[in-house]
């Protein structure tokens, strides 16, 4: 069953008032993500990675073709309805600066419970559950500034996944780390998608972090250049791959 | 390599928004200074004809100590002396006028008619003023009377010889009343003088005063100055009612204009930290590089030099607009529509280097943090939480009051003017201000404690961003407990004054008629002749009384003071016209009628008498021993007078006439009284008018004056607003990244327009708060200082209204300042916001 699937997905910047040709970072995309499934979204740097994870996010509208969130135009929705939508059914990691200096790393991941109406005590047992899982609740009363870059990150990645989300997107969310860190990180996705069922789609430059992902579809300029089906390493020799 | 001036201009066009908001910050607060100061200025204008016009101009005389003529040559000159605005000599001569067959009698008083009327002093109707010893300036109402005109001749009876004299000038009646001392006819001085075979003599010097300067001090400084055989004094009968209202008026004036100063370095302060805090990692990027924090600074101070400059020059035009209608309109309120706006020549280049100034001063402080700590902690992504500041601000707060508070002790014993009450003033609120970051914290959590439940994340995450920056925050929210103490305790201080003065009018002065003379004889004038009395006993004939007071005045002297010696009935079915300072009212009765006297307390102040003393008061030359029975509050002359029943006046001192009739008719009768007393007035030319017409002529100086500071307040509150605008713009500029990551998270924008308007308004309500405490302080000040110039302590009420229009003017202010840049935020392109950095 597909989770997410775009039809014609295009965007064009700068393209209008100044009669300029604009650039068109992503066009006319076709892509359907089941349920479930590890993607990772790899091409050259411009190509048109993080524009369309925007737009998949509903952090961008697209200029022209849809995207179905679960069957749901994010173009039919409003901009509060649109947020609720981010709030309770995509979690989102960026590569830094993902935490609110003013908040502790508890209070940053509870952040999306809070907003949605939860009770403080519940919402923060359940960010420190999220934290738990990413192996930081031992940090939770910290401030960001406090913690390294990774331990920032694991913490970004509670919050994603805190209000149990259906689909997690992260751009490049390693690429501030070191590879221990990155390894680290990855980990942590990939069990979200085999213990929890979720949807993760990665942006990501290293070719060792998208090894990781089940499907990967390469990028470039704005078009889909491939979409490959393999299986996780950690499950077949990488040299094994094949549709 | 780049130069820094190529970087600057890259910054500039990366975020104009950022370089525009902090010029725009020195542009509010220069063009309030701007306005501020012109408006002061107007107000200023206005209180001066005000007083001109209400009762005459404030003057004290030089006498000879003997009575009688004295050389002018003996004067010294005067006219350095602080206050005072002119040395008008008179001269004063009987004389019998012939024009056609008619001979009148009437006084010449001789002045330097050109002058005063250059100095605004005495305004004609027509012509010109009389120069040479053939020229005369007739009251324009005598001229009407005798029928005379512009061009025609009067034969003039002097000691000398039989002059004629072509009448050059019509002078308005009113003008001439604060000299004339009931002459109708001006002729040049040296000419009367020579006339009267008295060249070089003078009857007196009338030293004309500026209204806001101080009487007793001016009144001490002259008499310091004079010659053993002169003497200074206030003239009798000028009483100042408004004089003090005026007074706290203009005190008042100088904490409005110094608060907007201390405004306009919040604005500008805040502004100027924020454009530079913002840019810290910036900075600790180019240190990185290699750039020394010298340079950086540098560059952070030229830039501040520069916006700076720009917007004190569009500040100052934008403030010399405003100023225009405000002055217009204070002039409007203060019954003075003809006073033209003046700029003063120094405020604009004044405004420009001081806008200049405050830009580079403010942008020092937070350059000099940027580059005080490590590049490499300067590059982390927030600015560290603060640290050791409460201490800081506490101990400046501390240093603040202590400084404050020795000036004021030092104004209460008089070792400082009154004036000095204003830096202290505005030091102590500075102290308010300081204590921000201490008080904010507590207070910021108990206001979020008042947030529905459902808007509880908007309130927490803005509590949140009050508390990581106290320093920020203290300067916003400076402004506005600065806005809300000058509200609060301006008008305090104001609405006080003003009940004090109007309650003590309607003490003396009530009843249903008043009969006073047209122009203000004294006593010792009227004494002379027995017109008055007649007049007195003409009301008393009248049927349908039930009371008639007759209030007699004459200068004295007492303990070396000149004081207003005032000789009233007191009437035992009415309550007793004075207001004794801690001494039962019936005791006081008793002892009038025994004959003791009640001094005001200005007067024992300045001379020490106390309840109980006998003191020996002079009156027209006679010494005699008076037991002082109580003190009065009382504005007389400015509280400086002695109070006696009128027969004890009349045994005593000669006293016998009545300056003013108070008329008190049988109930139901006073509409009946006025035709018979308008008769009497009529032909003893004295002025008639109801207790109605008394009360609201008071009124309307009062309400003029209390118009015109409650505009140069609105004008506070437009500026605060203006410039909590600005620091919440700045800020959703700056948090630009962190709004923009709520919103990634899921918050509506609706939540983030709530969310920062609840943070302008738990700000703006700690303000208000802080400022109400601030306020109250205050209001104390300003009372106390003007206790020397009243003797007496007020009380200070608390009046809810103002404090309530206060509080909901700072609030409106701060939702209305916070709705913009809060709609802005929330419309913030969600991609810009995540992708900044
Ligand atoms: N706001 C914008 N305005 C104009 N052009 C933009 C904007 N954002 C992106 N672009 C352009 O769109 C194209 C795609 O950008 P995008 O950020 O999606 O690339 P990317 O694949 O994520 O690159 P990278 O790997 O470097 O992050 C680029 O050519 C970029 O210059
Ligand atoms: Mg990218």
């Amino acid at each position: 069953m597909s989770i997410l699937r775009t039809e014609h997905l295009e965007k064009k910047f700068g393209a209008g008032n100044q009669g300029g040709a604009g650039v068109v970072a992503v066009c006319g995309i076709d892509l359907t993500i089941g349920g479930g499934e590890f993607v990772a979204i790899t091409g050259a740097s411009g190509s048109g990675k993080s524009t369309l994870l925007h737009m998949l996010g509903g952090i961008t509208r697209p200029t022209a073709g849809r995207v179905l969130l679960e069957g749901v135009d994010l173009a039919s929705l409003d901009d509060d309805a649109l947020a609720l939508v981010r709030r309770r059914r995509i979690g989102f990691v960026f590569q830094r600066y993902n935490l609110l200096p003013e908040l502790s790393l508890v209070e940053n991941v509870s952040l999306p419970l809070v907003l949605d109406g939860m009770s403080d005590a519940r919402a923060d047992e359940a960010a420190l559950a999220a934290l738990e899982t990413v192996g930081m609740e031992h940090r939770a009363r910290h401030r960001p500034d406090e913690l390294s870059g990774g331990e920032q990150q694991r913490g970004a990645i509670a919050r994603a996944l805190v209000a149990k989300p259906a689909i997690v997107l992260a751009d490049e969310p390693t690429g501030a780390l070191d590879s221990v860190n990155s390894r680290r990180v990855v980990e942590l996705l990939e069990r979200l998608v085999a213990e929890r069922g979720q949807t993760v789609i990665l942006v990501t430059h290293d070719a060792g972090v998208a090894a990781a992902a089940i499907r990967t579809i390469r990028i470039q300029d704005g078009r889909i250049e491939s979409d490959t089906h393999g299986v996780p390493h950690g499950l077949h020799t990488p040299t094994g791959g094949g549709a | 390599m780049i130069t820094f001036g190529r970087l600057l201009l890259r910054q500039w066009r990366n975020r104009p928004g950022r370089a525009l908001a902090t010029a725009a910050s020195v542009a509010v607060a220069v063009g309030a200074v701007v306005a501020t100061w012109v408006a002061a200025d107007a107000s200023r204008a206005g209180y001066r004809r005000l007083t001109e016009t209400v009762e005459g101009v404030p003057s004290i005389d030089v006498l000879a100590r003997g009575g009688g003529r004295f050389d002018v040559e003996k004067l010294p000159a005067l006219a350095d002396v602080s206050g005072v605005r002119a040395v008008v000599p008179l001269f004063y001569r009987p004389t019998i006028l012939r024009i056609g067959s008619k001979r009148v009698r009437e006084i010449a008083v001789g002045v330097d008619a050109e002058t005063l009327v250059s100095l605004g002093l005495l305004t004609l109707t027509s012509g010109r003023p009389c120069l040479g010893p053939d020229e005369v300036v007739l009251d324009t109402a005598l001229a009407a009377s005798l029928g005379m005109r512009l061009g025609d001749d009067v034969l003039f009876f002097a000691r000398r010889r039989v002059s004629r004299l072509e009448i050059v000038g019509l002078a308005e009646s009113k003008s001439m009343r604060w000299f004339a001392e009931g002459a109708g006819v001006i002729v040049d001085i040296a000419a009367l003088a020579d006339m009267s075979l008295a060249l070089g003599f003078i009857d007196r010097a009338r030293v004309v005063l500026e209204p806001q300067a101080s009487r007793p001090h001016a009144l001490e400084e002259i008499g310091r100055r004079l010659p053993a055989e002169l003497l200074a004094e206030i003239p009798a009968g000028r009483s100042s009612m408004a004089e003090d209202v005026l007074h706290s008026a203009n005190l008042g004036l100088d904490f409005v204009t110094g608060l907007t100063m201390a405004m306009a370095w919040f604005i500008v302060g805040n502004a100027m930290l924020m454009n530079v805090t913002e840019r810290r990692r910036g900075f600790s990027l180019l240190r990185l590089l290699g750039a020394t924090g010298r340079q950086v600074r540098i560059f952070v101070t030229s830039e501040a030099a520069i916006l700076g400059a720009v917007g004190a020059v569009v500040g100052a035009a934008v403030g010399l607009v405003a100023a225009g209608p405000i002055a217009a309109g204070i002039s409007q309120t203060l019954q003075a529509p003809d006073a033209a706006l003046v700029v003063h020549p120094l405020i604009v280049p004044l405004a420009l280097i001081l806008g200049t100034a405050i830009a580079v001063a403010a942008a020092w402080w937070p350059a000099q943090e940027a580059t005080a700590v490590d590049p490499l902690e300067g590059l982390s992504q927030a600015p560290p939480p603060p640290r050791g500041v409460p201490l800081r601000f506490v101990t400046l707060a501390v240093g603040l009051w202590i400084v404050a508070a020795s000036i004021m002790a030092l104004v209460l014993t008089e070792r400082l003017p009154p004036q000095a009450a204003v830096p202290a003033g505005i030091m102590m609120l500075l102290a308010f201000v300081a204590t921000t970051p201490v008080m904010l914290p507590p207070l910021a959590r108990a206001l979020a404690a008042f947030i529905p439940h459902r808007w509880r994340i908007e309130g927490t995450l803005a509590v949140e961003h009050i508390l990581r920056q106290p320093v920020r925050t203290a300067l916003t929210t400076g402004v506005l407990v600065v806005a809300v103490s000058n509200g609060i305790g301006l008008g305090h201080a104001i609405r006080d004054n003003v009940d004090n003065v109007r309650g003590w009018y309607g003490r003396m002065m009530r009843a249903d008629w008043l009969l006073t003379h047209a122009g203000m004889i004294s006593a010792a004038a009227a004494g002379e002749g027995p017109k008055t009395k007649t007049a007195e006993e003409e009301v008393r004939s009248l049927p349908g009384l039930q009371s008639v007071e007759g209030i007699g005045v004459a200068t004295g002297r007492v303990a070396g003071q000149a004081c207003v010696v005032v000789a009233r009935d007191i009437s035992a079915d009415k309550p007793l016209p004075l207001e004794p300072v801690e001494a039962p009212e019936a005791d006081v009765r008793q002892a009038l009628a025994r004959g003791e006297a009640v001094a005001g307390t200005v007067l024992a102040r300045r001379t020490g008498i106390k309840p109980g003393d006998v003191v020996a008061v002079e009156v027209f030359g006679r010494s005699t021993k008076v037991r002082i029975a109580a003190l009065v509050v009382d504005y007389t002359s400015g509280g400086s007078s002695i109070h006696l029943d009128r027969a004890t006046a009349r045994r005593l001192f000669g006293i016998a006439a009545a300056d003013i009739l108070l008329v008190t008719a049988e109930p139901g009768r006073a509409a009946a009284l006025r035709e018979p007393l308008a008769a009497i007035a009529d032909t003893h030319a004295m002025l008639l008018r109801s207790f109605g017409d008394v009360r609201a002529f008071i009124d309307s100086i009062v309400n003029g004056v209390v118009g015109s500071l409650w505009a140069i307040l609105g004008l506070g509150f437009v500026v605060g607003s203006l410039g909590v605008a600005n620091t919440v713009t700045m800020h959703v500029l700056e948090k630009k990244r962190v709004l923009g990551l709520l919103r990634v998270v899921g918050m509506t924008s609706g939540q983030v327009t709530r969310m920062v308007v609840l943070e302008s308004l738990i700000l703006g309500l700690s303000g208000s708060l802080i400022g109400l405490l601030g306020g109250v302080t205050t209001a104390l000040f300003i009372q106390l200082a003007s206790q020397p110039l009243l003797g007496h302590p007020t009380s200070l009420s608390f009046h809810p209204g103002i404090v309530a229009a206060n509080l909901a003017a700072a609030l409106a202010v701060t939702t209305l300042a916070a709705w913009l840049p809060a709609r802005r935020a929330a419309r913030l392109d969600l991609l810009e916001a995540v992708s900044s950095e």
